[in-house]
């Protein structure tokens, strides 16, 4: 659990820094701190958890550059972002990146660890969805060749006969395909299946 | 006890200038080329307000006494000096609502204030004085136009040569300033030059109707062009004596000296407006330097929000650190530790607000040794997200590994400056082609110069010479100031700052390298 919990810091100011990181330590987070983006970007490993606390204004890579490369790195921890002057400017191209806040320097403690703590439950519902999604891809994989051709035609809205007359063979047969499809996939009803296939 | 003596002091000098003026006299009577007493006189009432005027009647009646003794019936002599007298409180009446008692004349408005009533007054008052004198049977038949113009040109000059003299001295301020303008080595070089002037105008062409009388205007130019009015007063001074000095040795006949006394007053007039505009244009300047200091004040407030930012962050971070570790008892190190960043942190933006106010008070910069690299690091942060957003190829070069003594936050206001001009620049151009680049290469010498590069239309001569005037700006916002700035800070930095004629933009700053290496 407490992997989870780890704050990645990145500004360029030590005392920032060091005061962040008394803070977050208090409350018990894990932290990780570093004085620009390259240094972040070298460390970065890709099992990495947590949420990442970017300055905007930095020598060398801005955090606003850092945090579009990490979308292209396909990098999903969540980012807070923290800067000095809000404009609103560079308030849209962090949201447009998906930040999870945007935090103006004073900053408000509270507000602060509010933000960590959406990133953190945003996080984890993320890696829920993760893991329900890649749950149902296994019981897809699971299916046959015949099972998901029917699969295909019932969320399509056919009846019994018409799949059966596409596919042909007996609606008979079909209906067994169809039973043990969603019994495989855990489904009671037709109106279950179509949401699980939707995602 | 003080204020009598001064008024002994006042009545017995303008018996004695009454007297040294006493040349030349039309008729025997007060008619002379020259009159400077009045001058006292004026500027005594000014000083002194209405309770001053019984003390001016009586100078003037024991001067007409003492001076010209009574060659005719004393109620002849008391009646015209009385006329005097009254038309000279007149024209201190006319006076005393243009001069107030703190101005120094050093201003063309205030000249021209001071100069038309003395102008008109001293002819109003010649006009009656001598009719009075003619009406008492004391000027001969048809002498009265000579007489009029005559006393006119003798209490006009008088009074426009010796007034600002004696108004300056009889001030704290005019005194100050007379007294710096003297101790100049250059007060001795005009002066000289006057002798010089003197001894060319009379004595080699005084044979030929003064014909080289105009160097007589070098020195009251000199003067009045580098001191203002102090040195406008001193020269003219001089000249006045000298002239007045120059047509006693040379026993000029009286008209000859009248003559000389309207060529002395045109040129005290010239001294005195040329120092004057010299003195508005130095004020001027010194407010325009005034408001340049706020202007850069405020350009240096912008980037010190964001370094006081800094340390209220840390501070309100260790706060919440506080109150958390308080809330569940904890003592001990991080305790400690949170308490001592705040006491740091705000020891540190206490160090930023200092350095604020020091640029407000002095323009004053705080030097340090700091990389090249940093500053410009620092100053193109803040152009790389809005070169991104407008599509602008922005180059930072690899800066030389060098130091600066530099106060970093104002070197980063004109770097972000020039910054901020070449993305200006390239705004306009087609989308392909907007580029920015900044780099800097070792000059020798131990100077470094940095070239901040756009791919604009460049600027031409004239317009990079009205890019450095204040308030000249090809932007529709702000006042233009930035260059301005840009320059003194570079200047104050022992640098240089220029823009450099090209078909794109380019401006260079050439900087002084730190010459001790970094320890």
């Amino acid at each position: 659990m407490t992997d989870n919990l780890t704050v990645f810091i990145v500004d360029d100011d030590p005392s920032v820094r060091d005061a962040l990181g008394l803070l977050l330590g208090v409350h018990d987070y894990r932290l990780a701190v570093f004085a620009d983006a390259d240094s972040f970007l070298r460390a970065l490993k890709p099992h990495w958890h947590g949420c990442l606390l970017l300055d905007i204004r930095m020598p060398g890579m801005d955090g606003l550059s850092l945090q579009k490369k990490l979308l292209e790195l396909g990098c999903d921890l969540p980012v807070v972002i923290m800067t000095g002057h809000g404009d609103v400017d560079s308030a849209r191209e962090a949201f447009r990146a998906m930040a999870v806040d945007f935090l103006e320097k004073p900053l408000d403690g509270a507000r602060l660890l509010a933000a960590i703590a959406e990133a953190f439950e945003r996080q984890r519902q993320a890696a829920d969805a993760a893991a329900s999604r890649s749950q149902i891809q296994r019981r897809l994989d699971g299916l046959t060749p015949r099972e998901r051709e029917v699969m295909a035609r019932v969320v399509a809205g056919r009846h019994n006969r018409e799949i059966a007359a596409e596919l042909a063979i007996s609606p008979r047969t079909v209906e067994v395909h169809k039973a043990r499809m969603m019994d495989k996939l855990g489904v009671a009803s037709v109106a279950e299946l179509v949401r699980l296939s939707l995602g | 006890m003080h204020k009598h003596l001064i008024t002994l002091g006042f009545v017995g000098l303008y018996v004695a200038l009454d007297a040294a003026s006493f040349i030349h006299p039309l008729h025997g009577l007060n008619i002379t080329p020259w009159n400077p007493a009045p001058a006292l006189g004026l500027v005594f009432l000014l000083r002194r307000g209405p309770g001053a005027r019984p003390v001016l009647v009586g100078a003037v009646l024991l001067s007409e006494y003492l001076v010209r003794g009574v060659p005719f019936p004393w109620w002849d002599s008391v009646l015209s000096a009385l006329i005097l007298a009254a038309g000279y409180l007149l024209l201190s009446e006319a006076l005393v609502r243009r001069m107030s008692p703190s101005t120094l004349l050093d201003d063309r408005a205030a000249l021209l204030g001071w100069m038309l009533p003395v102008v008109f007054g001293t002819l109003l008052n010649s006009l009656v004085y001598v009719s009075s004198l003619h009406v008492l049977g004391l000027l001969p038949p048809g002498g009265w136009l000579t007489g009029v113009l005559q006393f006119w040109v003798g209490d006009a000059v008088g009074i426009t040569v010796a007034m600002p003299l004696f108004w300056w001295l009889s001030g704290e301020r005019g005194r100050l300033a007379l007294r710096a303008a003297l101790v100049g080595w250059e007060t001795l070089g005009y002066s000289l030059l006057g002798l010089l002037a003197l001894w060319v105008a009379f004595g080699l062409g005084g044979d030929g109707g003064f014909k080289l009388f105009y160097f007589l205007f070098l020195p009251i130019v000199w003067a009045s062009a580098r001191q203002g009015m102090a040195g406008a007063i001193v020269s003219a001074t001089l000249l006045q004596v000298g002239v007045i000095a120059a047509v006693q040795l040379l026993d000029f006949s009286a008209v000859t000296v009248a003559e000389l006394q309207m060529l002395a007053v045109v040129m005290a007039l010239i001294g005195f407006f040329i120092g004057g505009v010299v003195d508005e244009q130095r004020r001027t300047s010194d407010e325009l330097r005034q408001t340049l200091r706020l202007a850069a004040a405020g350009e240096m407030a912008g980037a010190l929000a964001h370094e006081l930012n800094q340390p209220l962050t840390a501070m309100g971070a260790y706060a919440s650190a506080y109150d958390a570790l308080q809330a569940r008892g904890e003592g001990g190190a991080r305790l400690d530790a949170a308490i001592n960043g705040m006491r740091a942190e705000a020891r540190r933006a206490g160090e930023v607000v200092r350095r604020l106010r020091d640029f407000f008070r002095t323009g004053a910069t705080k030097l340090e040794a700091v990389p090249l690299a940093e500053i410009v690091a620092a100053a193109a942060a803040h152009y790389q997200a809005k070169a991104r957003q407008s599509g602008v190829g922005f180059c930072v070069a690899e800066m030389p590994e060098l130091m600066l003594l530099a106060d970093r936050l104002q070197l980063e206001v004109v770097l972000r400056n020039l910054l901020s001009n070449a993305f200006d620049a390239v705004a306009a151009a087609d989308a392909g082609a907007r580029q920015v680049s900044i780099r800097a290469e070792r000059l020798p010498g131990e100077l470094v110069s940095i070239c901040v590069e756009d791919s604009g239309s460049g600027l031409g001569r004239q317009d990079l010479e009205r890019a450095f005037e204040s308030f000249h700006s090809s932007k529709s916002r702000g006042l233009g100031l930035g260059l301005v700035i840009s320059r003194a800070i570079a200047e104050t930095h022992g640098g240089r700052l220029w823009g450099e004629v090209a078909d794109h933009g380019v401006f260079k700053l050439v900087l002084p390298i730190q010459e001790t290496p970094r320890p």
